[in-house]
């Protein structure tokens, strides 16, 4: 292949721009304030961004699918919440607490799943819906107050949320568990026959179901990897702060969402990124950081993902309509 | 055994009180192309969409090859041979020409558990097929649909059918919104398609089209079959259209 061809095909690919974006983003923030890559700093970034980017790489699969679920937010409260009253009432392990907690988060997602697929109603409605009945689920178990989190002591809390030191630098078992969903994930997206069911359930329903492809199996799966991805994501976050709160995770259905589409994926399906999607969840969390190192007041931290999200709607916009005119 | 292909006998469907399918008998014998016509509303759609699984019929029977079959759903007809070409959505835009030919029929390699799909044969398959219906332009088979014309985008879901060795191939309107030249294209595509051993149900709404590829003419009108053994080579094209409209007082063969 030319060279020039080669960087014609990158230059078109959806995850081009937000790899842009993050670059310029990381020298701007990198030359204004010396503490934004300094050790101290990027341990701090990578401590939470697996926790959001694990919803968003369960959410980029059921977006590529052409549904979403607003339902995320909630289950990253109430599956941490329901396994710590498990294991705080002596109902159970720690362990099988976490496991009874995953099969409720299954449960979610196969019944917002269910009831898309079959009942067809819109996943906005479903999930809207769904949103309300878990966190309120959450709220009413804890009475609203947060659940012990620090009384045990088991090797099963450091697989999933312990660190360890690389010199001075601290690096948590969820940004490996990270890595490790994001290469399955990207793995069955890009090169697994599932991946292009998955592709065409969302690019085109009616012909999948055509072609003999199972629509409905398949997106009732991603609503429940989806689901598991959040409880997962929870648990950990429950862990790694000492505290199931029963409010956590409250409007990260409009981030992780945010994160998703910025990397390329599209809103309406049929196109999906899970590199896209890493680079979508690192621009969002390296601005969170990066704008209250630099001195921007950290209110006006939505204009500027707003302004981001536009700027990539309107990339990707342009992407598309080169895409399908076959350049 | 006899040579029909498909038969169904005494289809009826209703949809609430309307009743779009009323008794309806329909055969297609192996190796046959069948011009389906009617007006819009006469039930051609619902009887296509009965055949390839994507409704079921309130009563009646279909038998393929002789033996009574349920087609429950897409996957059942096309275990049973059938492929159907709608109109608009037979394939998915936004996959490439391979993918969208091994749609729902990956091959794969590797460990099973993995389930690989294996991109370089698909890819390679998708270029013999390309040339084999006729796109002589130099198409990657790793081009978008969505980069294709519309007589191109036939082809290709013709290929498939033809790549599937399907017995019945259903194209409902594969000419509409096509120029002189890809209409031709999809015609020629239709005599392989029979030469190569398929059967073929052919739907559209220009009866120019069908009389130059069709073996026998059914015509369907306000749910009941109406004429089903017209020759186009022993007919006009004014003929059938008197029949579509109810006009004629010609008795067909039913």
């Amino acid at each position: 292949m030319q060279p020039t061809a080669f960087i014609q095909r990158f230059v078109y690919r959806p995850e081009f721009g937000p790899f842009v974006l993050l670059v310029a983003q990381l020298i701007i923030f990198a030359s204004f304030s010396s503490a934004f890559l300094s050790q101290g700093n990027i341990s701090n970034i990578l401590a939470f961004t697996p926790e959001l980017g694990m919803i968003a790489l369960g959410m980029t699969m059921l977006m590529t699918s052409g549904e979403f679920d607003l339902s995320v937010g909630s289950v990253f409260g109430f599956t941490p919440v329901l396994m710590w009253t498990f294991f705080n009432t002596g109902f159970s392990s720690l362990e099988v607490g976490f496991l009874l907690a995953m099969a409720v988060a299954v449960l979610i997602g196969f019944t917002s799943g269910w009831m898309v697929t079959q009942l067809k109603i819109p996943s906005f409605l479903v999930t809207l819906g769904m949103l309300l009945v878990v966190r309120g689920s959450a709220l009413y178990i804890t009475a609203g107050f947060p659940q012990r989190t620090w009384t045990t002591d088991s090797p099963f809390m450091d697989i999933i949320a312990g660190s360890f030191h690389i010199g001075s630098f601290r690096v948590y078992a969820s940004l490996i568990w990270f890595i490790v969903f994001a290469l399955i994930l990207g793995y069955v997206l890009t090169q697994s026959k599932y991946g292009n069911w998955i592709l065409a359930s969302g690019g085109n329903t009616s012909s999948a179901i055509a072609r003999g492809v199972r629509v409905a199996r398949t997106k009732i799966m991603l609503f429940i990897l989806t689901a598991v991805m959040a409880g997962y994501a929870g648990v950990t976050s429950s862990i790694r702060v000492a505290a199931a709160n029963p409010n956590s995770g409250t409007t990260y259905e409009l981030e992780v969402i945010a994160m998703v589409v910025i990397g390329g994926t599209a809103l309406t399906g049929g196109r999906g990124t899970i590199i896209g999607t890493i680079l979508g969840v690192l621009i969002l969390r390296t601005m969170r950081n990066g704008i209250v190192l630099i001195g921007v007041p950290g209110l006006a931290y939505n204009i500027f993902i707003g302004a981001i999200i536009l700027i990539m709607m309107a990339l990707h916009s342009w992407l598309e309509r080169r895409h399908r005119a076959g350049v | 055994m006899s040579e029909d292909l498909i038969r169904m006998e005494n289809i009826n469907k209703f949809f609430g009180r309307v009743q779009a399918l009323n008794n309806v008998n329909f055969r297609v014998r192996k190796g046959e192309i069948v011009g389906l016509l009617g007006d819009n509303g006469a039930g051609k759609s619902t009887l296509i969409k009965i055949i390839s699984g994507v409704l079921r019929p309130d009563s009646g029977a279909i038998y393929i090859h002789d033996e009574k079959v349920d087609i429950r759903n897409a996957t059942d007809a096309i275990k049973f041979g059938i492929e159907t070409i709608f109109q608009d959505s037979a394939l998915v835009t936004q996959l490439s020409i391979a993918r969208n030919l091994f749609l729902g029929r990956e091959p794969t390699k590797g460990p099973r558990f993995l389930n690989r799909m294996d991109q370089d044969l698909m890819n390679a398959e998708a270029s013999k097929l390309l040339k084999q219906v006729g796109i002589s332009k130099d198409i990657p088979p790793t081009t978008p649909i969505s980069a294709l014309s519309g007589g191109e985008r036939q082809a290709v879901a013709i290929a498939r059918a033809l790549h599937f060795k399907t017995d019945l191939i259903i194209l409902d309107e594969p000419t509409n919104n096509l120029g002189v030249e890809e209409t031709k294209g999809v015609l020629r595509f239709v005599r392989n398609a029979r030469d190569s051993g398929s059967s073929c149900i052919f739907i559209a709404h220009n009866i120019h089209h069908v009389f130059q590829v069709v073996d026998r003419i059914v015509v369907l009108r306000g749910g009941k079959k109406v004429a089903s053994d017209i020759n186009p080579a022993e007919s006009t094209i004014e003929e059938v259209e008197r029949v579509i409209m109810g006009l004629s007082e010609t008795e067909y063969t039913i």
